[in-house]
């Protein structure tokens, strides 16, 4: 990695700034708060599919002793979430859909008064696969949404037919992706303290404090400002803490009747109902090609199981479409998707945010294309590959693009040459390649991040943020940014987050924006705040303030550091002045783009897998990450982001599936939902690629989502190699692999 | 209601008189009656290993599935009581300096793991290690640097054992 060596904090090892606290118990999130007379909630969830409610008799839950409150679909105001879905609803779509909710003094009181809520329901006809929801005279889910479609999705850029036409090949293939559930480590939590009528706070895990203030103002009748987002610490989100949820709203409406805080938090398997990640989607590629290997068109077709109610799904389409502009240099696109109303849960977002799970099908799709006209998939790929200064069909262009460099050394680091198609049997090396935006705009005309710094007398600082800190370790890359800007070292900067009453605007920690977006309004805020002592410091020097110097924790003119003062120094002088002046440094920043990010990362990965072939299991030996990041600030803080979506990534493509029996989770629990332990998971050789985009803060660009999105194909194309054939469904299941190792043993023998 | 029962259960050398009712586990005495809340609330079955502590063989045990009123009499270590006057143990050193906390939910749970591992495994192989490991479940570091921190505090506290058996030789050879 080349460092600057005029950058003094950035491209540092800076352990995290909260290490201390989470090693040692004192960290808090929000299933540790305890508040005077705070009540402890359950829901009542439906166990049939689909039915209409005639009766709720909570008359023997109410004479529970404890029991403080006790909410229907018959307290008003009902607030609409999502899509037609009152929250508390007469019409019960999937098993686990909340019917009422219990607050009580204790969990026993609350987990009886629950159990005791009695509901008649009149059964309906339920549909739970996503082609058969289609098909007409399928049972309906909304009257709103006919013929269950919910919601779809056409683009097309240039001529895809003419040029498909023109193509010496077209390539044709089908993937599907199964469910599954994030598991966070941290439980879904909420504790809501809605006691006064006009001030409701909530404390809950979430990936931005800002979205959830909206949704909950809205649906109470307040103003943002009257909810009070408390974020402490987040237990990992992965795509799935962006939206408030219904239980967040459960615990204000239990809140606001008991006029007693309550903490709502989902046990064991109801994780698994509160959870809704990832559903069933099924993906078909096609692609025209030269016989050279010249990528000509493209053409996806999505079809995704949205589950009963749409809350923020119709964002899948909006969010999968723009890959297959930012890979490849091609003549032509076409793309639909459509998100399919069914009696399952609400199927929302995984790691990798239905990314990385498109890819498991595209990924292997594109090394089809590769073989299919004899290339060797590095060859192919490099052959087609985007570069820095390309313009996508969708019209972005790249102002930095390492995707070559990183095939290249991904493929020297592995020994590509040495393996591909040499290994011995049951042994596999894939490849694949990805890019991710590093912002969200788009979700709504503005994609801000602000950030205010407050200068002491003694020169500490403190920065105070929006963005939530949910492992990835925002806050220390955020302390790092401020001190390059002042001089000083990141441990004196303290970060001020997670409470909406004091914190400035953030749109939060989603669409990769944190270290680009966030980055940049810290990096404004500390200049300002520099700014400020700049015009002392100059004066005193007699220099102009171009030619000052702030560096370890030191200020002096260019070149001459022996002139120096320190900074504290500089900071008590600059208040004990006759201006008095106090420095407070503000900053904000907003992508000047309409849609998309002015900055894009790029990745390629390397996956050596091996098979056996008697049990089926797939042994992840090695990955190789190259990543274009722009520039690491906290280079040992990327390796874990890349190690986490490494194991993400391996954990769904090899293993996670929620396995649905009509509409019911048969495997809801860590024991039967597998995730590789500490003794499956592989070596990771990582690769930074710093390309240093004229945008990003420090040149940095995005490495919290664009990894995943190589693994999960990656893998999978080396399980290809190893078993003879593409497994199209994903996980690859051990009982997947053995299918696919038999079929391929007949036809051997078949051939012998 | 049934009614209490009083346990007296010594927590990180404090000793605790403590009214529990015959279903509470050790988690809900730690984190709702000590309010020690670095001890996490997780799967509460057993699986997840977020409330991890250790006995006091200095054994790593599940908080979540212990009943309270088993414990009468004994003692138990959570991760409050590994940092010692305001300096983490070389475990959580190490844990800090190689990037093995991300979220930190997992985090104690890991700890209180490795711990039990220390105190009964002096010299653990990397299999001992994987197994030790393996009922803590952290999505976030994917275990990969978890491993390398246990495994160089390890070195670090052989090390560190090693300088202090040679430092108390009186007339030993140099180091």
């Amino acid at each position: 990695m080349a460092r600057r060596p005029d950058l003094h904090a950035v491209g540092k090892n800076q352990p995290r700034l909260d290490g201390f606290a989470k090693l040692s118990g004192r960290s808090e999130f929000s299933d540790d708060v305890q508040l005077p007379g705070m009540l402890r909630g359950r829901v009542v969830r439906a166990g049939i599919s689909h039915g209409r409610i005639v009766n709720i008799d909570i008359s023997a839950a109410l004479r529970v002793r404890g029991v403080k409150s006790i909410v229907t679909v018959d307290d008003k105001p009902n607030p609409i979430i999502g899509m037609y879905q009152p929250l508390l609803n007469r019409t019960v779509r999937f098993i686990g859909q909340e019917i009422a909710a219990v607050a009580a003094t204790d969990d026993d009181a609350a987990f009886e008064a629950a159990s005791l809520v009695k509901v008649q329901y009149e059964p309906l006809p339920a549909v739970m696969d996503l082609e058969k929801a289609l098909v007409p005279g399928a049972p309906q889910l909304h009257a709103k949404a006919p013929g269950n479609l919910a919601w779809e999705a056409n683009e097309a850029f240039d001529e895809p037919d003419a040029v498909f036409a023109a193509s010496d090949r077209i390539i044709e293939s089908s993937y599907a992706s199964n469910p599954s559930h994030n598991c966070y480590a941290e439980f879904h939590v909420c504790v809501a303290d809605f006691s006064r009528a006009d001030k409701l706070t909530v404390w809950s895990p979430t990936q931005s404090a800002v979205l959830f203030q909206k949704t909950l103002a809205t649906a109470f009748g307040l103003t943002e400002g009257n909810v009070r987002m408390m974020t402490l610490n987040t237990g990992g989100a992965f795509t799935g803490r962006g939206m408030a949820r219904p239980h967040h709203f459960i615990a204000a409406l239990l809140s606001r009747k008991a006029r007693r805080p309550v903490k709502l938090r989902s046990y064991s398997d109801e994780e698994f109902m509160m959870g809704r990640a990832g559903g069933r989607a099924q993906y078909r590629f096609r692609t025209g090609v030269m016989r050279d290997g010249r990528l000509r068109a493209l053409e996806a077709d999505l079809l995704v199981d949205a589950g009963a109610y749409i809350e923020t799904q119709m964002l899948f389409p909006r969010i999968t479409a723009p890959f297959f502009h930012l890979l490849y240099k091609v003549d032509a696109i076409r793309y639909r998707a459509r998100l399919v109303y069914t009696n399952n849960l609400p199927y929302e977002w995984h790691h990798g945010g239905g990314i990385a799970q498109m890819h498991f099908g595209w990924g292997q799709h594109l090394d089809l294309v590769a073989r299919e006209v004899g290339l060797d998939p590095v060859e192919f790929h490099l052959m087609n590959a985007v570069e820095k200064g390309h313009t996508t069909r969708k019209g972005v262009t790249f102002a930095s693009c390492g995707l070559k460099e990183c095939i290249q050394k991904a493929a020297k680091k592995a020994g590509w040459k040495r393996k591909y198609g040499k290994l011995p049997p049951n042994k596999g090396i894939g490849i694949a390649i990805g890019a991710m935006a590093s912002g969200a705009k788009g979700l709504y005309k503005h994609d801000t991040s602000a950030a205010f710094i407050k200068v002491g007398e003694d020169g500490t600082v403190s920065l105070l943020t929006g963005i939530p800190d949910m492992g990835q370790g925002s806050h220390t890359t955020m302390a790092i940014i401020a001190a390059e800007v002042l001089g000083i070292e990141p441990v004196d900067v303290t970060i001020i987050a997670g409470d909406t009453d004091v914190t400035p605007f953030d749109l939060g920690a989603f669409s990769q924006r944190g270290t680009f977006t966030t980055g940049n309004a810290v990096k404004a805020a500390a200049e300002d705040a520099r700014s400020q002592l700049l015009k002392v410091a100059a004066a005193r020097f007699d220099y102009k303030p171009a030619q000052v110097v702030f560096r370890a924790r030191q200020v002096y003119p260019k070149g001459r550091p022996e002139q120096g003062i320190a900074f504290k120094q500089l900071v008590y002088d600059t208040l004990h002045s006759r201006e008095g002046r106090a420095v407070m440094g503000r900053g904000f920043y907003n992508s000047p783009k309409e849609v998309g990010s002015m900055a894009y990362s790029f990745g390629a990965q390397i996956a050596e897998v091996t098979v056996d072939p008697d049990t089926g299991f797939v042994r992840v030996d090695r990955m190789t990450v190259a990543h274009d990041l722009g520039r690491a600030i906290n280079p040992r803080v990327v390796e874990g982001q890349i190690d986490g979506q490494v194991f993400s990534g391996m954990s769904q493509v090899l293993y996670e599936e929620v396995l649905m029996d009509d509409g019911q989770p048969l495997n809801p629990s860590r024991l039967e939902y597998k995730l590789p332990r500490a003794f499956e998971v592989p070596e990771v050789d990582h690769l930074l690629i710093e390309t240093i985009d004229p945008y990003g803060p420090f040149g940095a660009k995005e490495v919290g989502e664009g990894p995943i999105v190589c693994t999960v194909p990656a893998i999978a194309n080396a399980v290809a190699m190893a078993v003879g054939e593409q497994i199209r469904e994903m996980p690859i299941s051990p009982w997947r692999v053995l299918r696919a190792v038999s079929r391929q043993q007949d036809q051997d023998d078949d051939a012998a | 209601m049934p009614s209490k029962s009083v346990i007296r259960l010594t927590v990180n050398g404090d000793l605790h008189e403590i009214a529990v009712s015959p279903m509470e586990t050790l988690n809900q005495v730690i984190r709702d009656g000590l309010r020690l809340t670095g001890t996490k609330r997780g799967c509460t079955s057993g699986s997840c290993g977020v409330c991890t502590i250790n006995d006091e063989r200095g054994q790593a045990i599940l908080s979540c599935i212990s009943l309270a009123v088993e414990w009468d009499g004994r003692s138990i270590t959570t991760v409050e009581g590994v940092e010692r006057d305001g300096k983490l143990h070389p475990l959580q050193q190490a844990f800090l300096e190689l990037g093995a906390v991300q979220c930190g939910v997992c985090t104690p749970g890991l700890i209180m793991s490795a711990m039990g591992l220390l105190n009964t495994n002096p010299h653990p192989d990397q299999r001992a290690i994987d197994e030790a490991l393996a009922g803590a479940i952290c999505r976030c570091t994917g275990h990969i640097k978890v491993k390398k921190a246990v495994a160089h505090a390890i070195q670090q506290i052989a090390a560190q054992a090693a300088t202090q058996a040679a430092g108390a030789e009186p007339h030993g050879p140099p180091a």
